[in-house]
């Protein structure tokens, strides 16, 4: 008990006073999770609409390979990625190996099924009778995907929050394509892994609340916004 | 003028509609009537292209504007506006779903709420302007999408049973205010109803649909039947509920038979006569289409419903309850 009080401790401390690598690594977790969710996001949710809405051929196989993806191992997408970015990999010329871009990308890999699937689980939830209404008063593609988006927004908001959760709390891909190098890769979770197995518990622990506090605050600032939105 | 051209309309491989050719021509007010499952909503959403033909096409005069290889664009649509039977309004206040069409046509600011307060004015939601969807009933939510629909002016609006919801005042304010559009602006009409006396108070032309097709006689006494064995020309007896319509037909298997109106002799009392179907009941209702015509409804073990004249209806002193006798022939009876 001692040991975990001792901890508790020595995290406050870290965190209350300002701990300029607590709050460097944070910064630097958040700075990937949110380019990361947006990419994800931006690619997927429109795929997940196609997939939704429209009927064309392989259709169920693609919902197939989404749906399959969400349950890639973070570890094997880091390995494969390691693989395409080392010095001997096709992508070796770029130079991202070991940097937060590629932590990035590992993140995106993971982030994107999940956006595309739920959003498409999301539109397929949505009345019918809302798409066709759009069409018969004259929108067009985009205007009815809006006008299905705002009847689908809990659920899609949700799918944010689903990626952005993926993206924070992803420590496979991120250690193998980042490794985890102090003041440039170093995210909330890869430092977690690292001072737990170094001993330093209160450390680790620091970290591991300030993860914990931003998981409540994008869950609080979703709920806020669908007490808004409740008409 | 807006037409189906040899369409024939599947779910699953199951054919829900199959029409040679159904024109709206310019003003028209068309009345499609027919049981529930007979094609109506079907038919009404492929009007509205927001559905395309398995096979066959739908045109705007010379132009193809939707079938299985054309997808309906952006203009065609916009012709067209659906109100379907349940509506459902969009998220947001009355007010921002009239307004919607307009938006996507491009017309903001004080043009928008112009024609937005002066179509709430005509079906008389203006009080509802500023509410939210659930804070409608099925009926208040019934005209503001028939108003929502009004508002971007369509050249053919498409009702879906309109009254469905509503009670018979606001049924009559909603038929009201569509006749004076129409008159207004010449927009043609097109309403699927079950309501047989709705369709001939309000509707010029009447069409009947029954299993997807379109019938060759006036909406009434239409069954779905299974006609006895045999290709030869003959009088079988078929059942239609409790009583046996005799039919000359040399057809077999399911057939929906017609009993045209104009055909069916009404009399007091049984007559000897060459009709081979004759069916004793009482009158459960009158009505009156137009000047001159009476509707007799009669409960003669189905309902079945005769044509006559004001004068012969005076001459049998018919009323509801009164007792009546139908009587057709066989040959009268159409097979489709």
């Amino acid at each position: 008990m001692d040991f975990l009080a001792e901890g508790l401790r020595r995290a406050v401390h870290l965190i209350s006073s300002a701990d300029p690598e607590v709050y460097g690594i944070a910064l630097l977790t958040v700075k990937v999770a949110v380019v990361a969710t947006v990419i994800a996001c931006a690619l997927g949710m429109p795929l997940g609409f196609v997939l939704a809405s429209r009927r064309f051929w392989g259709r169920r196989a693609a919902l197939t390979v989404v749906n399959t993806a969400l349950a890639f191992p973070t570890v094997v997408v880091g390995l494969l990625l390691y693989a395409l970015l080392s010095r001997r990999g096709p992508l070796g010329g770029l130079g991202w190996l070991y940097t937060w871009q590629a932590i990035v990308i590992g993140d995106v890999i993971l982030a994107f099924p999940i956006a595309a699937a739920l959003s498409a689980a999301a539109v397929q939830g949505v009345d019918p009778r809302i798409r066709r209404t759009a069409e018969t008063l004259g929108a067009g593609t985009w205007r009815t995907a809006w006008a299905v988006a705002r009847e689908a927004r809990f659920a899609l908001a949700a799918v944010i929050t689903a990626a952005f959760g993926q993206v924070v709390a992803e420590v496979g891909a991120a250690m193998i394509v980042g490794g985890n190098i102090r003041g440039a890769t170093r995210t909330l979770t890869t430092a977690v892994a690292l001072y737990t197995a170094q001993g330093d518990f209160g450390l680790a622990l620091a970290l591991g609340l300030i993860l914990l506090v931003m998981a409540l605050v994008v869950n609080v600032a979703l709920q806020v916004l669908q007490g808004r939105g409740n008409a | 003028m807006l037409e189906l051209a040899g369409v024939r309309h599947a779910y699953e491989g199951r054919v829900v509609l199959d029409l040679e050719r159904f024109a709206v021509p310019p003003g028209a007010l068309i009345a499609i009537v027919g049981h529930n499952g007979s094609g109506k909503s079907t038919l009404l959403r492929l009007l509205a292209l927001v559905e395309r033909p398995s096979t066959g096409e739908i045109r705007w005069g010379d132009a193809v504007v939707s079938s299985p290889r054309v997808r309906p664009r952006a203009a065609a649509l916009r012709r067209n506006t659906l109100v379907e039977q349940r509506p459902v309004l969009f998220r947001g206040t009355v007010r921002a779903n009239l307004g919607f069409g307009l938006k996507i046509r491009g017309r903001r600011g004080a043009e928008a709420e112009k024609t937005v307060a002066a179509v709430a004015e005509r079906l008389g939601i203006t009080g509802l302007l500023d509410r939210r969807r659930h804070e409608l009933s099925d009926g208040e939510v019934q005209r503001v999408a028939v108003a929502r629909a009004l508002a971007v002016a369509p050249d053919v609006l498409l009702l879906d049973e309109p009254v469905s919801s509503a009670d018979r005042a606001a049924a009559q304010a909603l038929y009201g205010a569509l006749a004076d559009e129409r008159r207004a602006r010449g927009l043609a009409i097109c309403l699927a109803s079950h309501q047989l006396e709705d369709a001939y108070r309000w509707a010029d032309d009447i069409r009947a649909l029954a299993e997807g097709r379109l019938s060759p006689v006036t909406p009434e006494n239409l069954f779905r039947v299974e006609l006895p064995p045999g290709q030869e020309e003959e009088t079988k007896h078929v059942r239609v509920g409790p009583i046996a319509i005799a039919v000359t037909t040399g057809r077999e298997g399911p057939a929906i038979l017609a009993v045209p109106p104009t055909d069916i002799f009404v009399s007091k009392e049984p007559l000897v006569s060459s009709a081979r179907n004759v069916f004793t009941g009482q009158v459960t209702r009158l009505g009156r289409p137009r000047p001159g015509v009476v509707h007799v409804a009669a409960d003669v073990g189905v309902e079945l419903i005769a044509v006559i004249t004001e004068e012969a209806a005076r001459d049998l002193a018919l009323a509801p309850g009164s007792p009546v006798t139908f009587a057709f022939k066989a040959s009268a009876v159409r097979v489709f």
